[in-house]
Formats: structure tokens, C-alpha cells, sequence
């Protein structure tokens, strides 16, 4: 492993961001093309902004941070702080120390809006002047609705209708920052007709979501901004472990186990991947996933697509397959089918270790969390709060001192509903 | 002096076009022909290639034939590019008949990416015709320094994530990364267009290899057209 050169991590805000193939064990599968169907690697050119494919595909170890980016990221609260989770620490009355990045500190309440940033960047560096996406709980279509007003561009967001019913909240927030919210399946694209004409009260999901929204883009020149998966998306994501690298030195820490939940693996990867890749000293790193979702012990490392329709090339990655529909919890950032290349090279080779928790576990952990530190987590960062829980009671049963961190991607007082929901389904008997 | 390393698909066209393609293509002054047998799958092609195989599987069964044809007329370097997936049951008998018809090198685009745990059996097992090791950007900066010393005639860079795609690449990045790592002769392709070809040669690599270019010519403007092209890029290798 190579040392981060000064310059990169001379203040807390790094100037480059950092790509983690050119360090990992074994080679990354590229992307291929489905037998006997027309090059989806070719389709790419007109779904994504240009420089962004040029990063996925260019592999350097670092990438500058464009000045246009950076700046916003300044704008927007980065460096977001490390906290040292005193609270939880007594509770837990084990030989540990816990500190945990937060992510939530950002407006838009998660992580998601460091790559927004700079996708909306790209697109609009080259003249488009509109993106699209989509978005199940809310949390990426707001970090694009913050990520668009911030440089004039118009967005048209794809939301799953049972969300957008469900959750007027996040729809409000996206509308506020001025996009355009459209619940999936809609009659804008054929996809959205398709599935209406077959199932006019169908309730949406990502799959037809994500298929609406690149379509859109297809067919009006507009461009797809994604928010998980791509390699480039995962780089864009590594200046939350960049930053926290620095933290700790400061504070003249090194850690020994790094946590973080797992929905595409875009929050894991850039906070991890500097310290797996960039770090000569042995450590941990656990990824926390949802049990109802169970692609670590159930998925398989093949390619398959990260789209349901299948638009985008296969990838070869950790998947229960295209097909396969989450049941309906409500970390929706963890409903997903596939993983990160990467992550799931890292998984498969024994780098990354996994846990799977379910929903009634979460919501304790959630709970514990916020009544000892006070952050609402976000659901889906509560699957890592549940993770450092068992860490602690392990450290006590084996003694031994530990530094554990974990990114908190992002809060969840917009999840305050479903929380409520949540105690009153999972209620003792 | 630079190497230019040009692709074809066994049988395709035709056989015969096959062969005189062959002849053209050393009188150009091309310095190795890489020659590929139609796989079941073509994992990592575009589809141009992808194409040329479909159409090589309909004109010709006799790819043995075919290359022991190519060898009799080609005096420069042959290797041969086959999936490894295709015969990594009957690896011994394929091994035989590539030594029965005079392969220089063997090279197989999926055994890095696919078959790494045992890519020094392979290693072994292919010594005697030897192996030019296919390598892309998604590898580790440490199995590409590692490995290229171990490659037969020169360590082939992949580009872009297939063949023939015009996916953007920062190509005088990617050339560099690699030429910090391979202290061999490191030739340079997938999808490479004539603008491409010049700084990718500027920036060090020892060599570029053309395929879909030349597929494309051949579906365009046959023979002829594929002569034109590689005298220009001839030129243009000589040039840099
Ligand atoms: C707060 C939060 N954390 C985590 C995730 C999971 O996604 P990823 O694994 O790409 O970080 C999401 C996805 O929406 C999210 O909103």
C-alpha cells in the first residue's frame, strides 16, 4: 500500500478525492455487455455527463476535486464533523472508544449530495441543462434537488408512488430546493405507461423508477445522475474517509475497526476505502446491511445488471438478482439488489467482513443512539449504530482496548414517522 | 522503433479474405498480427468484434486450418487470442495443437480477470509457446508491475472497459500509470482512434494495437481500405 502523499491531506478538506483500484487485492471485472443485445457500454455516453464517465473509466489512485465542486462542498458544511460518541461509550461500559463521522450534518441530511455535487457540476460544465433520476425514501433525490439549484439546473426526479404518498416530507424538501417531483410509474415515459396500462394502482419501485429516469434523460438529451454503484460515485464519496483520516490524526488516533451501512455501498466506499487502501496498519472494516435485503449471505458474485430493465451494462458484483423485490422496510436507501464492483471484489476476497440485522434491531440501536448522544440517525445509519453495539459487547467479553469509527450517512428526523410506525409494529408483547 | 500490432478474427470475412488479409497486413509493415478464434461468448469485446466473430462462426469451422495457413505465409509474430473460458477443460489438447501450428504467444484476455487464483499455473502450463499478458486500467498497479516481466514479446495495455467502444478516456493518464509499472515493452489498445494512436505513443507506450478500427475498415472498404489504414497509422507510429 502506498502512503497519501502530504499534499492531499494537508488540510481537513481534501483537494483530490481518492479511487481505491488501482490499491484493491485482485482486478476489478469491468462492466460488459449483455450477449446478444446492443452495446449498453455505448449507451452510457448518452446517459452520463461526459467527465464522469471519463473518471469511472480512467483509473488514477487520486483526481483533483475541481475548485467549482470544492467550493460547495465548503458551502455545504464540509468538512463534516467527527464526533467522539462519549455517551454511547458509557452505556456500553466497554473497553472501547467510539467516534463516528457525520454525515448528516449536511443540508440535505446525508452523504448522498458530496457525488451530486459533483455530477450536477459535470452536466452542467458541459451545457446540459436538466438532469434526471430517481429516488425511493428521498434521500438522493434530495441531495439532486440540492445539488441542481446550486448550479441552475433543472431536475426531474422519479419518486416511487408509494413514497411519494407516503412521505410528503421529502417530497416537500425536493420541491422547495425547486425540482420537479414526479411519482414512478408515470405517463411520461413508455416504461411508466407500460407498467400503468398492466397495473394502473401500481405502488412504483426503484427498478421502474430508475428505468423511468434514464429514459427521460435519453429521450430529451437531458443527462442521468447516479447515486450509488459507480466507481466514480464511490470516489466521489471518499472525501468523507479522507477527511476523517485527517481527523483522527489529529486528535492522534488510529482505528481499528471501521463500520458503515451498505445500500449500493457508495457511503461505505468513501469512507473506508481510504483507510483500506491507503493505510499500511491492520485493521477491520465491517458493512452492515438490512436482513430483509440479504445479498451478503444470500447474494451471488456474478454479473448482473444494476438496473431492473436491464438499460445499463452488466456488472460483475453481489446481487440477488434484477428481479428481486425488497420487501417494504423502511431503510429505503438499503433496498437494493446489487453492490458496488468494488465493494463486492473487497466482500468476496475477505477485506470487508458484513453483518445483516433486521428491522426490530435497528430500530432499538436507533433508539439507544439517540437517547444517549441525541442524533436521530437515519435508518439506514442505524444498521451500523446496531453493528458497534455487538462490536462493544464482543470487546468486553475478549478484553482488549479498541478504536472503533463508523460513518452516520445520514439523520433521521425526516424518518420520524416511519419511526413512529416502526415502535408501535415492533412494540414488546 | 515502435510496434504496430494488428487484430483479426480467424475467418473472417471469409477464409480466403482471412489469409490475404494476412499478407496485406505485412506488407504494411506490421510488426505482430493477433489473431482470434471466435468464442462461445465474447465476455470483454464490443460489438464490432463481437460481430466479426458471429460472421467467422457462419463462413468457417476450420480455424486450425485457417492459422496453420497463416503461419505458412506470415513471417512476423503470430499470436494467438483466444477466452480461456472456452478451453480451460481441454487446456493440454488446446495447448498441443497452438505448438502443432506455430503460435508465437498466446494471449487470453479473461485469464486476469476471471481465472487470477491461477494464473501461475497457467503460466507454467503455457511455457512453452509462451503468454502475452493482457492487462487493463482495473487492475492493481502491483499484479500489472509483477506480472509484465512475465509477458512474452510485450505486456498488452487494454484501454477502455471492451473493444471497440468510444466510452471517453483520459488516455494520456491511463498511459502513464501503466508505464510507471512495466519496465517490458508495453503495447496499447481497445478501441484506440487515430487520435487516440498519437498520444498514446507520446506518452511512452512502445507500441499500439488496432482490432475494431480494422474490422470497421474491412466492413467498409475490404482489403483495400485495410491497407490504407495501416500504412497511415504506419506512418504515424513511425512518426511520433
Ligand atoms: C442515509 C443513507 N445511508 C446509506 C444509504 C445507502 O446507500 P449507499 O450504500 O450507496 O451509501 C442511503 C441510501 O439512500 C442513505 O440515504
Amino acid at each position: 500500500m502506498v502512503n497519501v502523499p502530504k499534499k492531499y491531506l494537508d488540510e481537513v478538506l481534501p483537494n483530490c478525492w481518492y479511487n481505491i483500484v488501482p490499491d484493491l487485492p485482485r482486478p476489478l471485472p469491468p462492466p460488459m455487455d449483455p450477449p446478444e443485445a446492443s452495446s449498453r457500454i455505448e449507451l452510457l455516453k448518452r446517459i452520463l455527463p461526459r467527465e464522469l464517465l471519463k473518471q469511472e473509466f480512467t483509473v488514477e489512485r487520486f483526481v483533483k476535486i475541481p475548485d467549482e465542486v470544492r467550493e460547495k462542498y465548503e458551502v455545504l458544511g464540509r468538512p463534516t464533523p467527527l464526533y467522539r460518541a462519549r455517551a454511547l461509550e458509557n452505556l456500553l461500559d466497554a473497553p472501547i472508544k467510539i467516534f463516528f463521522k457525520f454525515e448528516g450534518a449536511l443540508p440535505s441530511g446525508s452523504h448522498k449530495v458530496n457525488t451530486a455535487v459533483a455530477q450536477a457540476f459535470y452536466a452542467h460544465a458541459e451545457g446540459v441543462g436538466h438532469v434526471t433520476t430517481e429516488t425511493g425514501a428521498g434521500q438522493w433525490g434530495a441531495a439532486v434537488a440540492l445539488a441542481s439549484a446550486l448550479y441552475n439546473l433543472r431536475a426531474t426526479i422519479f419518486m416511487v408512488r408509494a413514497s411519494y404518498d407516503q412521505k410528503p416530507g421529502r417530497r416537500a424538501l425536493m420541491e422547495f430546493y425547486g425540482a420537479e417531483v414526479v411519482p414512478s410509474p408515470s405517463r411520461l415515459t413508455r416504461t411508466g405507461v407500460e407498467v400503468l396500462t398492466k397495473n394502473p394502482e401500481h405502488p412504483g419501485s426503484l427498478g421502474v423508477a430508475i428505468s423511468e429516469a434514464i429514459e427521460y434523460a435519453l429521450d430529451n438529451d437531458f443527462r442521468y445522475v447516479m447515486g450509488s454503484v459507480l466507481n466514480a460515485v464511490l470516489m466521489h464519496q471518499s472525501v468523507i474517509g479522507l477527511e476523517a483520516m485527517r481527523q483522527l490524526e489529529v486528535m492522534g488516533e488510529e482505528p481499528d475497526v471501521l463500520v458503515a451501512c451498505v445500500g449500493g455501498g457508495s457511503n461505505f466506499g468513501g469512507f473506508a476505502y481510504p483507510f483500506i487502501g491507503l493505510k499500511k496498519r491492520k485493521m477491520e472494516f465491517v458493512a452492515a446491511g438490512a436482513a430483509e435485503v440479504p445479498k451478503f449471505s444470500r447474494g451471488e458474485y456474478k454479473y448482473d445488471f444494476p438496473d431492473a430493465e436491464g438499460v445499463l451494462p452488466m456488472l460483475k458484483m453481489i446481487t440477488l438478482g434484477r428481479d428481486f423485490v425488497p420487501p417494504p422496510i423502511y431503510s429505503g436507501g438499503l433496498r437494493y439488489h446489487g453492490l458496488a464492483p468494488s465493494l463486492s471484489l473487497l466482500v468476496a476476497s475477505g477485506v470487508v467482513k458484513w453483518v445483516e440485522y433486521g428491522e426490530r434491531e435497528v430500530l432499538e440501536a436507533a433508539r439507544i443512539f439517540a437517547k444517549t448522544q441525541g442524533i436521530i440517525p437515519a435508518p439506514e445509519s442505524a444498521h451500523a449504530i446496531r453493528a458497534i453495539i455487538d462490536l462493544a459487547r464482543r470487546a468486553k467479553d475478549n478484553g482488549g482496548r479498541k478504536v472503533i469509527i463508523f460513518n452516520l450517512s445520514g439523520h433521521g428526523l425526516l424518518d420520524i414517522e416511519n419511526y413512529r410506525e416502526m415502535m408501535t409494529k415492533y412494540r414488546g408483547p | 522503433m515502435k510496434l504496430l500490432v494488428a487484430y483479426f478474427t480467424v475467418g473472417y470475412p471469409t477464409e480466403s479474405k482471412f489469409v490475404e488479409l494476412l499478407r496485406e497486413a505485412e506488407s504494411c509493415g506490421v510488426d505482430a498480427v493477433e489473431l482470434g478464434i471466435p468464442p462461445k461468448f465474447a465476455k470483454y469485446d464490443g460489438p464490432l468484434i463481437r460481430r466479426s466473430y458471429e460472421r467467422a462462426r457462419k463462413v468457417s469451422a476450420n480455424c486450425w486450418g485457417l492459422l496453420r495457413e497463416a503461419r505458412k505465409i506470415l513471417g512476423i509474430p503470430m499470436i494467438v487470442l483466444a477466452y480461456l473460458d472456452d478451453y480451460s477443460e481441454a487446456f493440454d489438447d488446446f495447448l498441443n495443437r497452438l505448438c502443432e501450428v506455430g503460435a508465437d504467444s498466446l494471449l487470453l484476455p479473461d485469464l486476469l480477470i476471471d481465472y487470477v487464483d491461477s494464473f501461475e499455473e497457467y503460466l507454467e502450463k503455457t511455457r512453452d509457446v509462451g503468454l502475452t499478458i493482457f492487462t487493463n486500467p482495473s487492475m492493481p498497479d502491483k499484479l500489472i508491475a509483477k506480472i509484465s516481466p512475465l509477458s512474452k514479446l510485450f505486456l498488452y495495455y487494454g484501454l477502455r472497459p471492451a473493444t471497440g467502444t468510444s466510452i471517453p478516456v483520459d488516455v494520456v493518464a491511463l498511459v502513464r500509470r501503466a508505464r510507471q509499472l512495466v519496465k517490458n515493452r508495453l503495447v496499447v489498445g481497445f478501441g484506440l482512434s487515430p487520435n487516440d494512436v498519437v498520444k498514446v505513443l507520446k506518452n511512452g507506450a512502445d507500441g499500439i494495437a488496432v482490432g475494431s478500427l480494422l474490422i470497421r475498415a474491412i466492413e467498409e472498404g475490404g482489403i483495400e481500405e485495410v491497407s490504407r489504414v495501416l500504412k497511415e497509422l504506419r506512418g504515424v507510429v513511425d512518426g511520433v
